[in-house]
């Protein structure tokens, strides 16, 4: 680990100044990524900007006093509790118990969890010669080398990794705001922009510009939370990165599907979501079928390697019964 | 012997328990020196190649930086003598700095040291190594043809060995039968909480104390003296605890010679502590299998044929052969048995006994096959051990010292409910829609007993010490010593505190293969025995004695007294006899080694183990929901910690089966999960709340003393099989690959 400058700012106006001015500048929230990434020296920050000090823990209804504001800093553990969120969102509270262990999501912090990295070997440990993350024109180790957590979705040769998140895959289908402060002022960006595809730019994970600080997360009012689930599939009880996840919130009229929301986790570099998908089955009775058919889009033009072909199957045996028991709920 | 209430064969807590939870009990890395100095490894990158240059000058410059130790600058290191590196003691037997080659990914080739842990750990990534890559060897199929036929595993048990003639059998015999089946497991690390560690703190240039993590100071002690060429008197090992080892430590490692290296170089004590990653290549593993059984039975279901190939892998540095087959030959009556073992030598780190080495993969694999058999002939599985039950070892034809098997087959099954199960895969179903099965096996683990010596020291004040360089590795050893002084002295727990971990105390073995308790045991008893012997003489013969005209024989100790059984009159506590005699203490020795029964008899260990799993059956995801395991391992000393042995080993044939495996990137032979996130260990949701433990504390009367035989291993040996065959039962799915992920059963 390298020596580094700390500093602790007290308000958001000094962090943003101070990223700015640093060269090599981190913003430092829970640790619970960044410094994993920095004992390994895949990270090496000069400056930490620790921005504990800076509030932005609150948990409250928005301005208007509808939807939810979450503060960046809230931690993760805080959110999963909140009355707020059990009794409104009862599917972000079930995907973030279902991330990390309690320790990391103690520390870890609203913010800090949308900004952590796309999970990869060859990424997290710069022993390996290959990886267009870390290295950019490296290669791919990943490639063809061991790729079971991999993508099958979304991702290109530059890059195969997935984003490990699993709140964010629950914030993908509540339509969460992200909202941001920088050197151009606030602005919103919808959870849908803020990962991004590898493409030919694999080393960027999100949208945030640099110098950008994210202050609060907004969720839209929930209608219908019965018919919504978390399901994640993983190789031990807990404390494992999802092989397959599925958030998926659907509002059923008179028998019939009125909406439907779903996202896939552990597929793509982001939280897969295919609203051409979610019409298809708008106005359908909630069947085998048509859960079927929401599959079948949602995976269209999906790629599989070596070693993660059962996450086709896998894929779409976990959207059928995510839906499933969605629609079953009562 | 016990003259009071018997304390050996009742609950008792751990002794050192409050120092262990609090976090007061001293471990390697606990220990503190003034000077103290800190050192990180230099590792390599590659894994097959040469080193042709390291760069350290930006390394030097950094801050904080005392030193950096590499081949150009290292004490010359003499080679281990034959004793130390042939087949009875594994480890690596190549010390570093030897030359400029690179065997493996994660090869120490030197340390910083600095007067920080981060200023070393930053310095040694600041350190760049040019290198000359070589061929590299990954592939274990691939390279099948190349395998050796290695002849002993350990220096005492034969890997190519057959009886009767399978080959003809299997030939011209028509009977039912499974062919040549394939199982695998994958490469396992221990992964005990503690990280090796080490502090080395020379006094002078020729005696040197080691605190060191090591499951053997006796060893440590040998290795270290030889390779820096030091009287062994002048070496001084101590490791008061253990934090788990799971057959990792011990042994000739490499770093804890760097740390001494290191602290020649700077003339300072240095501490090196391995990080986690670091315990994926310096400290062993269990190296990968791939197994094929074949098995031919008649149509009642007796067996007539038992074939056992293991192909596994080396380091190229050493050849460690997993033992996969070394039991195959003992578990069943059976007349013609091959057994074979192939190793492949690759570029990967040393592999080493690991929890059960060989019962562990390799009773995954029997009693796979023996459930797959009992499939096949439509014959109860337990039914069908039944019928092929081993009266005695057949492997050299010696009758067991004691053997209960059955009656752990009959307790286990009623215990689970067997008898309402129904034996059709895929036939039953929780409310949930889960699929359950129920699976079995059976469990067989060495016993053995091995040289041993105790001291024991009884002070004025009635306290008595006990000592042996034995160890403690979180299993009990301090609370065991413990009881058998309080029973062989008559003295109540609380008057005696162990000692152990500590080259200095009298030898003791290597902490491995379940031998400790039958070994440190008997030797603690001699000690209290000649110890019992001078009390007494002092007693009858001593100047001011206070039973003198007493006949010896007639003599009784209980509660800290000397008394006479025919005058209850007569009586004098140790304390006022060792005062009225003028000795601050008394001591005496003892020690005990196995005694001829050894050779007459096969001593084993055995159980019954029961799962049922519920599993996803769209989703794959298995759980173990209930465990029922009854074991015959001799007579329990200590209950309470006899059970918690069990429900550990039994965890961790949980993970084994259901989620470990350390997984290597074939193109640069470097683990691509070298961190506990992603190399899965089972958690407290992965143990099932419904965990029955039995045993059935039938003394083994061959066995010395106490009628104890080891159980630290058995817990895990089919347990992996018992979970598979469960999930056999449960999906129809035959898996014969571990770990049982999702993705095998979706």
């Amino acid at each position: 680990m390298n020596n580094f400058a700390y500093v602790r700012p007290n308000d958001i106006d000094s962090a943003l100044n101070l990223i700015r001015t640093r060269p090599k500048a981190r913003f430092l929230a829970g640790g619970t990524n960044l410094l994993d990434l920095w004992k390994m020296g895949v990270e090496q920050p000069e400056t930490v900007i620790d921005i504990s000090r800076l509030g932005l823990t609150d948990i409250a209804p928005r301005p208007d006093g509808t939807g939810l504001r979450i503060g960046a800093l809230a931690r993760n553990s805080d959110l999963a509790e909140h009355s707020l969120v059990l009794n409104q969102y009862p599917i972000l509270s079930r995907a973030l118990l279902a991330g990390a262990s309690p320790q990391l999501r103690n520390a870890a912090t609203v913010g800090g969890n949308l900004m952590q990295r796309t999970r990869c070997p060859y990424f997290y440990d710069p022993a390996f010669p290959s990886c267009n993350k870390r290295k950019p024109g490296s290669g791919c180790g990943a490639l063809n080398g061991y790729n079971r957590m991999h993508a099958i979705l979304g991702q290109s040769d530059e890059c195969i990794a997935t984003n490990p998140s699993d709140m964010s895959v629950a914030l993908a289908v509540l339509d969460a705001q992200i909202r941001v402060l920088g050197p151009g002022g606030e602005r919103v960006i919808p959870i849908s922009e803020f990962h991004r595809l590898p493409g030919d730019r694999p080393e960027l994970d999100t949208t945030l510009q640099p110098n950008e600080l994210i202050t609060a997360v907004d969720l839209p009012p929930m209608a219908d939370t019965k018919h919504a689930v978390y399901l994640k599939v993983r190789d031990r009880s807990l404390y494992a990165f999802a092989l397959v996840s599925v958030a998926a919130a659907l509002t059923i009229e008179n028998g019939s599907i009125a909406s439907a929301r779903i996202a896939l986790g552990g597929v793509a570099h982001k939280p897969w979501r295919v609203p051409a998908a979610e019409i298809l089955i708008k106005g359908v009775s909630p069947d085998h079928a048509a859960f079927d058919m929401v599959a079948d889009r949602l995976l269209q033009g999906a790629h599989a390697y070596r070693y993660n072909q059962y996450k086709l199957a896998l894929a779409r045996k976990s959207v059928i019964r995510a839906l499933s028991v969605a629609a079953a709920s009562t | 012997m016990a003259q009071s209430p018997a304390v050996l064969g009742t609950p008792r807590q751990r002794v050192d328990g409050k120092l262990t939870v609090t976090g007061t009990a001293v471990y390697a890395s606990d220990f503190k020196v003034d000077g103290m100095a800190y050192g990180c490894l230099i590792q390599s990158t590659i894994a097959s190649g040469t080193v042709v240059e390291i760069d350290q000058s930006e390394a030097e410059k950094a801050p904080g930086v005392i030193a950096i130790l590499t081949r150009q600058n290292a004490p010359k290191l003499q080679a281990l003598p034959e004793e130390l590196t042939g087949n009875g003691e594994p480890g690596e037997s190549r010390l570093p700095f030897q030359d400029d080659q690179v065997f493996f990914q994660g090869q120490h080739l030197g340390a910083v040291i600095a007067e920080t842990f981060e200023q070393a750990r930053e310095a040694a990534a600041l350190v760049r190594v040019r290198y000359q890559p070589g061929e590299l060897r990954t592939d274990l199929l691939g390279l099948a043809d190349q395998a050796i036929e290695p002849r002993m595993w350990a220096g005492r048990t034969k890997l190519q060995d057959k009886r009767g003639d399978v080959d003809w059998v299997w030939a011209n015999m028509p009977q039912v039968r499974l062919v040549d089946e394939t199982y695998s497991t994958p490469i396992e690390n221990h992964n005990p909480i503690e990280p090796g560690a080490a502090l080395a703190v020379w006094d002078g240039t020729d005696h040197l104390m080691l605190h060191v993590s090591t499951r053997g100071v006796d060893l440590t002690q040998k290795v270290v003296a030889a390779a820096f060429g030091l009287p062994i008197e002048n070496v001084r090992i101590v490791c008061p605890f253990i934090g788990g080892h799971f057959g990792s430590k011990g042994f000739s490692w490499s770093y804890f010679l760097v740390a001494v290296a290191a602290a020649r170089i700077v003339n300072r004590p240095v501490r090196l502590v391995l990080s986690r990653p670091q315990m994926f290549d310096s400290m062993g593993q269990r190296a990968r299998t791939i197994q094929t059984i074949g098995l031919a039975a008649d149509e009642n279901g007796k067996l007539a044929a038992l074939k056992h190939s293991t192909l596994t892998h080396s380091s190229m540095i050493y050849q460690y052969t997993e033992p996969c087959g070394s039991l195959t030959r003992s578990v069943y009556s059976c007349p013609n048995v091959q057994i074979n073992h192939r190793l492949v030598q690759l570029d990967f780190t040393t592999p080493c006994p690991m929890r059960a080495p060989g019962e562990a993969p390799g009773f995954f694999a029997l009693e796979s096959a023996m459930d797959e058999l009992a499939v096949k002939l439509n014959i109860d599985p337990i039914e069908f051990r039944m019928r092929n039950y081993a009266d005695k070892d057949e492997f050299d034809q010696r009758p067991w010292s004691s053997k209960h098997l059955k009656e752990c087959y009959d307790r286990g099954a009623a215990k689970i409910g067997w008898s309402s199960r129904n034996p059709k895969p895929g036939s039953t179903k929780d409310p949930d829609g889960r699929l359950v099965g129920l699976g079995m096996a059976t469990a067989v683990y060495p016993a053995r007993q091995q040289p041993a010596a105790a001291k024991v020291i009884l002070s004025k004040d009635g306290s008595i010490v006990v000592q042996s360089a034995t160890h403690e590795s979180g299993t009990g050893t301090y609370t065991m010593m413990t009881q058998f002084v309080a029973d062989s002295l008559g003295v109540s727990m609380d008057r005696v505190r162990s000692e152990l971990g500590d080259t200095q105390f009298p030898p003791a073995p290597v902490n491995g293969g379940s031998v400790l308790t039958a070994s440190v045991g008997p030797a603690v008893v001699a000690a209290c025995t000649a110890l019992r012997d001078k009390l007494i003489s002092l007693a009858v013969d001593g100047p001011s004695a206070a039973l003198s005209g007493q006949a010896k024989t007639d003599i009784v100790i209980t509660d800290g007294r000397i008394s006479s059984a025919k005058d209850t009159s007569k009586s004098i506590s140790f304390s006022d006899l060792l005062t009225n005699t003028g000795n601050q203490t008394l001591e005496a020795e003892g020690s005990a080694k196995p005694g001829d029964a050894y050779q007459k008899l096969a001593f084993f260990s055995f159980g019954a183990i029961f799962v049922e799993v519920k599993v996803d059956p769209d989703l794959g995801e298995v759980r173990v929901t209930r465990v029922v395991g009854v074991y015959d391992v001799g007579k329990v000393l200590n209950p309470l910690l006899a059970r918690s042995q069990m429900l550990g080993g039994i965890t961790f044939g949980i993970g084994m089966a259901l989620m470990e495996g350390t997984i290597p990137d074939m193109a640069t032979g470097r683990m691509v999960n070298a961190n506990l996130a992603e190399y899965h260990v089972p958690v407290s949701t992965d143990v099932p709340p419904d965990f029955v433990v039995e045993f059935l504390d039938m003394p083994d009367t061959n066995m010395a003393d106490n009628g104890a035989r080891g159980l630290g291993e058995i817990g895990i040996v089919g347990a992996p099989a018992a979970i598979a065959n469960a999930v056999y039962h449960a999906t129809g799915k035959r898996i014969r690959d571990l770990p049982i992920t999702p993705d095998k059963l979706v």
